[in-house]
């Protein structure tokens, strides 16, 4: 079990990843609105935490890294330093290296270059002309503190008064600061945040034990003590809020103004000098303001209450684990509604429809929780689109819509390799160089957009750029070259376009170090057909290409239909099923032959999943057609019977199988019977690509046999990894 | 580094050395209680100690309370470390457990 400083330490990575993701979007949003101070206080402070929690979790090398950055940033805020593109790089590059610092010590992780590290610092230093600054979490000084000290050096002394604005007036402030229950063992420590105070002016400091409980009493791993501070500063609410930036949401914390900044005129009296200890007596004489002001206070957090946490961090494995079992739940409960149905019993029929709705409402409740914004993962690609676009000598902007989309967490960490492939392909051969675009009339900056959207029960996640679109002429050649396809066959726009995502498919001429390889593509493919979504490419010469991800909500559980087919058992989403009609024979003979059903004056064809799966039962006299929205339009499933909607845990088919892409998964009947989950899209496909082709495209005949052989079998059913 | 327990026949003495923190908060307030179940006098040695976060402050203060209470010798038997000293003043915990006549 890993020991409390582990867990400390794994907590801060977690947070320090975020705090990075956050850093390095506020940078690359900076590089495009330069004056924008907001933007520099977001990269300051974040900077300041990784500093300050850094240290304080024992990330000593990291601290002292970033602290020389902190201080480039300061001097940005105080208006001493311009933001120039060597800066944006540079703290870019090096949160390249604070990341590492980050996974210092576990398996595999990659390691942080001192080399580097002293290259990025050296610049650094030479842009804010400021000597290297070595950042120590605690003050150890040589003789106590004496009761009425004279000023001693601060840590940070060497830096000037770190965030304070030294040509500004000094004034007093009220700090109030009570940590809260899991403040301690969140790896925070009250003494180096007071430590940290302390280097922006002049600190009085009073403890209160008054919340201590007696000993027996004492939680030892909590801190009861609270603090009263007035400090004197040159620097701002805003600064001093910096100081506790990382523990913010842990403890109470009030900062007041109790003194107005002097006037020019004014004689300085009050104010102690810059990282000097104060006396206690000057804490009393300040202690009255401090009770003026706590007679004004109000609306402030008590943490002598039961925690009130709005959120917590839980492990991606535990969720996983609790949602496989809502999963099995699930399961269960479709054969206990089974069993119910067999015993003509109203007590079974109650306790089993109350079980039902219980399942229903604990698997909406599991798959919210697996739901998470996608922002993070678009927002990690304006650092690869800068990079690109820098070593590609393009000028590019990415703007992005729709980052609150949710979707889930398992589909979003999937999409990071898609999109960087789609992203890099975009920027190496969609996007012309600004001569090329200045030839066309063209805006010098290219945009790539990256938006998501819901559209159903699947989720939309487009990549378009405003480059050069794709030559479906060329893509064509090279499709008829490497054997693809014939000189004669008649194919259409997205038939042309989908070749891109073949294996080792490319038209480039020149293989870059970005793209061009034809494998990036492909692998957009592979990704996507696991995460069973599909792919649509539009593209429009010299105005831009768009591809379009359509991905499900979530892997895990989905709402199907049940139906039959002889004794063969089919799911078909629900999502994507719309109506349901009958086909009898009078209407087969009406259609001559041809599989085309009637539907209120449309005309909708349909697909015989008996033949399509070969299955050799007697037809009913009334089959029943399944109507499914597809991207090519609507079409019809034909099957024996319609059983009733059921919620699916989907299981996997084994690596045998994922090739058989028209059936997306299995699922395990309340009866114990084994039925497969279908993929109207592909099975769509499929279908008219046989019918293109005059012959089946695939093996369909064998593959229910087959796998439903090995489903019994019980060797290639894996849970889906949710 | 944290605390160790040592008996002899006229009390117990807990050494804090090195960091003293939350780490080994719990175990501390155990030895603590242990050589209060003892009914000998309690002494600390912080010689060895480098540094002493808030929960070591309050559990050595509250000890120090209970003590008092039950009519239990507790004492320091050595001086701080300067530094450390230090460090606790600047926090304003100095005087919690290490009073004038200590220094």
């Amino acid at each position: 079990m890993a020991s409390k400083a582990d867990q400390f330490k794994q907590a801060f990575r977690e947070e320090g990843h975020e705090v990075l993701v956050d850093l390095e979007s506020a940078l690359l949003e900076l590089n495009d609105n330069r004056a924008d101070q907001e933007l520099v206080g977001r990269v300051f402070r974040a900077l300041h935490t990784l500093k300050g929690s850094g240290a304080m979790f024992g990330f000593e090398d990291m601290a002292t890294f970033t602290h020389n950055l902190e201080t480039a940033f300061d001097e940005v805020r105080n208006g001493r330093l311009e933001i120039s593109s060597e800066l944006i790089d540079l703290t870019l590059s090096a949160l390249d290296q604070i990341r590492a610092m980050l996974e210092e010590g576990l398996e595999g992780a990659p390691v942080a270059d001192p080399e580097a590290c002293a290259e990025i610092l050296a610049k650094v230093r030479h842009l804010t002309g400021k000597p290297e600054k070595k950042f120590e979490k605690k003050v150890v000084a040589e003789k106590p503190a004496p009761v009425a000290a004279e000023p001693v050096p601060d840590a940070l002394a060497e830096t000037g008064s770190n965030s304070s604005d030294s040509s500004a007036p000094a004034r007093e402030w009220s700090i109030r600061f009570a940590p809260g229950p899991e403040f301690m063992q969140n790896g925070a420590n009250p003494l180096l945040l007071i430590h940290e105070l302390k280097g922006l002016g002049g600190l009085a400091v009073r403890s209160s034990i008054a919340a201590v409980p007696p000993f027996e009493e004492l939680d030892p791993e909590r801190c009861y003590i609270r603090w009263e501070m007035v400090l004197s500063t040159t620097a701002g609410r805003d600064a001093i809020r910096d100081v506790f930036i990382f523990v913010e949401d842990s403890c109470e914390l009030q900062i007041e103004p109790i003194t107005e900044p002097p006037s020019v005129s004014a004689p300085s009296v009050t104010a102690p000098p810059q990282g000097a200890a104060t006396t206690m007596s000057a804490a009393e004489v300040t202690a009255r303001a401090l009770e003026e002001k706590r007679e004004n206070r109000g609306g402030r957090r008590t943490y002598d209450a039961p925690d009130n946490a709005s959120s917590l961090r839980v492990p991606a494995a535990k969720l996983d684990q609790f949602v496989d079992l809502v999963g099995e739940l699930v399961t269960v409960q479709a054969r206990l509604s089974e069993i119910a149905a067999k015993h003509d019993d109203i007590e079974i029929t109650s306790v089993s429809e109350e079980i039902e709705r219980l399942t229903s409402s604990l698997r909406e409740n599991s798959m919210n929780i697996r739901m998470m914004p996608i922002r993070s993962t678009f927002e990690k690609f304006r650092r690869l689109v800068h990079d690109l676009a820098r070593d590609l000598g393009k000028s590019v902007e990415l703007t992005i819509e729709g980052a609150d989309t949710e979707l889930d967490k398992t589909v979003i960490d999937q999409l990071s390799d898609p999109l960087m492939h789609l992203i890099r392909n975009s920027m190496d051969h969609g996007i012309e160089s600004p001569e090329a675009r200045a030839a066309r009339g063209k805006p010098a900056t290219a945009v790539i957009h990256l938006a998501a959207r819901h559209s159903g029960a699947s989720v939309l996640i487009l990549v378009s750029d405003d480059g050069g679109g794709i030559d479906a002429a060329a893509v064509r050649a090279r499709a008829i070259e490497r054997g693809l396809t014939t000189e004669n066959a008649q194919l259409t726009e997205q038939e042309i376009f989908s070749f891109i995502f073949q294996p080792g498919f490319s038209t480039a001429k020149q293989v870059t170090d970005v793209s061009g390889r034809g494998v990036g593509m492909d692998v957009v493919r592979q990704r996507v057909d696991s995460l069973r979504g599909s792919i649509d490419v539009s593209s429009a010469p010299g105005q831009g290409t768009t591809v379009t991800l359509r991905l499900p909500l979530t892997l895990a559980i989905i709402d199907g239909l049940l139906v039959r087919i002889g004794e063969s058992f089919f799911v078909l989403p629900l999502a994507n099923t719309q109506e349901c009609v009958e086909l009898t024979q009078a209407d087969v003979e009406a259609a001559n032959g041809k599989h085309l059903a009637h539907v209120r004056g449309e005309l909708i064809p349909y697909i015989r999943l008996r033949e399509y799966f070969n299955i050799r039962s007697p037809r009913p006299p009334i089959e029943q057609i399944m109507i499914v929205e597809t991207e090519a339009g609507r079409y019809g499933f034909v099957v024996d019977q319609v059983l009733g909607d059921c919620q699916t845990v989907i299981k996997n088919l084994g690596r045998f199988y994922r090739h058989v892409q028209v059936v997306s998964g299995a699922t395990i009947l309340g009866n114990g019977t084994v039925a497969l989950i279908l993929d109207p899209e592909r099975l769509a496909q499929d279908a008219v690509r046989a019918v293109a082709h005059g012959a089946r495209g695939r093996p369909a005949a064998t593959i229910a046999a087959a796998v439903k052989q090995s489903l019994r079998e019980g060797n290639v059913v894996q849970q889906r990894a949710i | 580094m944290g605390v160790t327990l040592k008996q002899s026949e006229t009390g117990i003495l807990l050494c804090l050395e090195g960091a003293v923190g939350v780490g080994c908060a719990a175990e501390f307030k155990g030895m603590l209680a242990q050589a209060f179940g003892s009914d000998r006098e309690v002494r600390i040695s912080v010689e060895g100690a480098t540094d002493l976060d808030v929960t070591a402050v309050q559990l050595l203060w509250a000890a120090e309370r209970k003590a008092k209470n039950a009519e239990v010798g507790f004492s320091y038997v050595d001086a701080p470390p300067e530094a450390l000293l230090a460090s606790l003043s600047e926090a304003g915990l100095q005087h919690l457990i290490f009073p004038v006549n200590v220094l």
